[in-house]
């Protein structure tokens, strides 16, 4: 089948716009693991918001647990871009309404100190680069109707991309153990979801290795100043509308989000 | 509850470990329920100690919020650990000398100054004198691993073996340390301490406040193992087993083919 990537795109936007999921694109608009496809209709929705005044902060990586990938029948992560829109300060409160079926999961959060230009990159440059690391929630949210996604739905989606929330404790490489920290995500003083650094790709930082080589790649590269969120160190968890949720990485501190009951 | 053969029941139990030999779930035909069935663990532990075992410690069970939904229950349940059941750190072990062993990567504490019966812990620090990474196996006596909660309990809550690391002094944030379980080196299990009751120091209180139910009181120099921190996966012939907790270090075994 061909792909009409315009038409996904249009699909997309108005699932934004009026809140309301649309059925997956897979079968319908996009072929079953038209994966370039996919990220053509990304890419014109990133263009349309920085058309509209939105300012590119960086990506996220997506897919980066085995048996998330297993599940998809993919073995490569996934990536979307973050704008500034989609930030949220450490502990703010987020409506509600401004997500369709948000669910929470707690990452590494990298910043860059240098530009990644070359796709021969090693993880000497990479560690190089790194400016600092940040504990993060990211909050993800599918407009494909009940989360029933593939991977062609989630790249064209964004993958999967919400809100996200970063700690404000900075860390140099140095002071963690990226691979072993602890992760637990709490909500009302309960673990909802834990983990460790090895459940994104055996080690956060061949997230980023893979992002930054893709992106180079295709002459996008990643710039000092990005923050990259590198995927979750846990299951992802439904929001509960009102409930707070803390993420605590050991070695990174902490960071919380909450959200409304209602739409405000 | 009357009437009971706890002895008799226990005696099921014993031969079936020491045949490696499954068994039908017995509580709901013989009437277990949890406090005749810590009876029944009692007479079960008691046939090692009658052959010369010694109790060196206490392991905690259902310690998950995952694993107390899978069975129906809102408490955890502790069994008894004997010398016989410990395995040197990087030491071999024979899954064919069990029915269908599964090993699970956990926290274990030296225990040291622990409170006179009814009070709480009130210093961890005091009563836990080093933490170590830990492996147990596990080896339900029931058949397809499935059990009730008096099933379970009575078999010992599954203890079979354990393997402790090298022991560290109580490390800071204990209460959410990464934990893996590697098989031949390769990844299985992610996990974190935070999965045991949310803080493994919470599984010592419950230990002793459940323990001392039934007269048990913890000793200075005893195992305490706290809980599981990632689900279990099962022991194959020939595989070499290692748990690595954040800032604790590994502990290892190898089963041998």
């Amino acid at each position: 089948m061909k792909a009409d990537i315009e038409a996904a795109n249009r699909e997309l936007a108005e699932a934004r716009t009026t809140g309301r999921p649309c059925p997956p694109l897979r079968g319908r608009l996009l072929a079953e693991g038209d994966v370039e496809s996919a990220y053509r209709v990304q890419q014109l929705q990133s263009r349309a918001w920085q058309g509209r005044g939105e300012r590119r902060v960086g990506a996220k990586i997506g897919l980066t647990s085995r048996a998330v990938q297993e599940s998809f029948g993919v073995f490569q992560p996934d990536f979307g871009m973050l704008t500034d829109a989609m930030a949220v300060a450490d502990g703010a409160e987020v409506a509600i309404d401004r997500l369709l079926q948000p669910r929470v999961e707690a990452e590494i959060a990298f910043v860059l100190g240098k530009d990644l230009p070359d796709p021969r990159i090693t993880t000497v440059d990479l560690v190089r680069a790194v400016d600092h690391v940040l504990p993060a929630i990211e909050i993800v949210d599918s407009r494909i109707a009940a989360w029933d996604i593939s991977i062609v739905d989630t790249v064209a989606d964004n993958a999967s991309s919400g809100l996200f929330v970063l700690g404000t404790t900075p860390r140099r490489l140095a002071d963690v153990d990226l691979r072993l920290c602890g992760m637990v995500l709490e909500h009302a003083g309960e673990p909802v979801s834990v983990g460790a650094g090895a459940a994104c790709l055996g080690n956060p930082l061949h997230a980023l290795h893979w992002l930054a080589g893709t992106m180079a790649r295709a002459g996008d590269p990643l710039r000092a100043g990005d923050v990259v969120l590198s995927g979750a160190l846990g299951p992802m968890v439904p929001v509960t509308p009102g409930a707070a949720y803390e993420a605590r990485i050991s070695g990174l501190g902490s960071v919380r989000t909450c959200f409304s009951t209602e739409g405000q | 509850m009357i009437g009971v053969d706890t002895v008799g029941v226990a005696a099921k139990l014993g031969t079936a470990a020491d045949t490696a030999t499954a068994i039908p779930q017995l509580a709901a035909e013989v009437g277990l329920d949890v406090p005749t069935a810590y009876g029944v663990q009692a007479a079960l532990v008691q046939r090692r100690l009658d052959r010369g075992e010694r109790l060196v410690g206490l392991k905690m069970g259902l310690t998950s919020k995952a694993k107390m939904a899978q069975v129906g229950v809102d408490e955890v349940i502790w069994g008894r650990l004997t010398d016989a059941m410990r395995v040197p750190d990087g030491g071999a072990v024979d899954p064919a000398a069990y029915i269908h062993p599964r090993v699970e990567p956990e926290v274990a504490f030296l225990l040291d100054r622990l409170p006179e019966p009814g009070e709480p812990v009130g210093d961890f620090a005091s009563a836990v004198r080093a933490v170590a990474p830990a492996i147990e196996l596990i080896d339900s006596r029931y058949a397809d691993f499935r059990f009730s909660l008096p099933d379970v309990i009575a078999d010992n809550t599954s203890a079979a073996a354990f393997v402790i690391g090298p022991w560290s002094p109580v490390p800071t944030g204990l209460d959410n340390l990464g934990v893996l379980l590697e098989v031949d080196g390769r990844v299985v299990q992610v996990g974190s301490t935070a999965a045991i009751l949310g803080d493994p120091r919470r599984a010592l209180d419950e230990g002793i406040r459940l323990a001392g139910r039934h007269g048990v009181r913890l000793q200075s120099g005893w195992v305490f193992l706290a809980g599981a921190a990632t689900a279990a996966v099962p022991l194959r012939p020939g595989v070499h087993v290692r748990a690595v907790v954040e800032k604790l270090g590994a502990a290892s075994l190898r089963a041998s083919s």
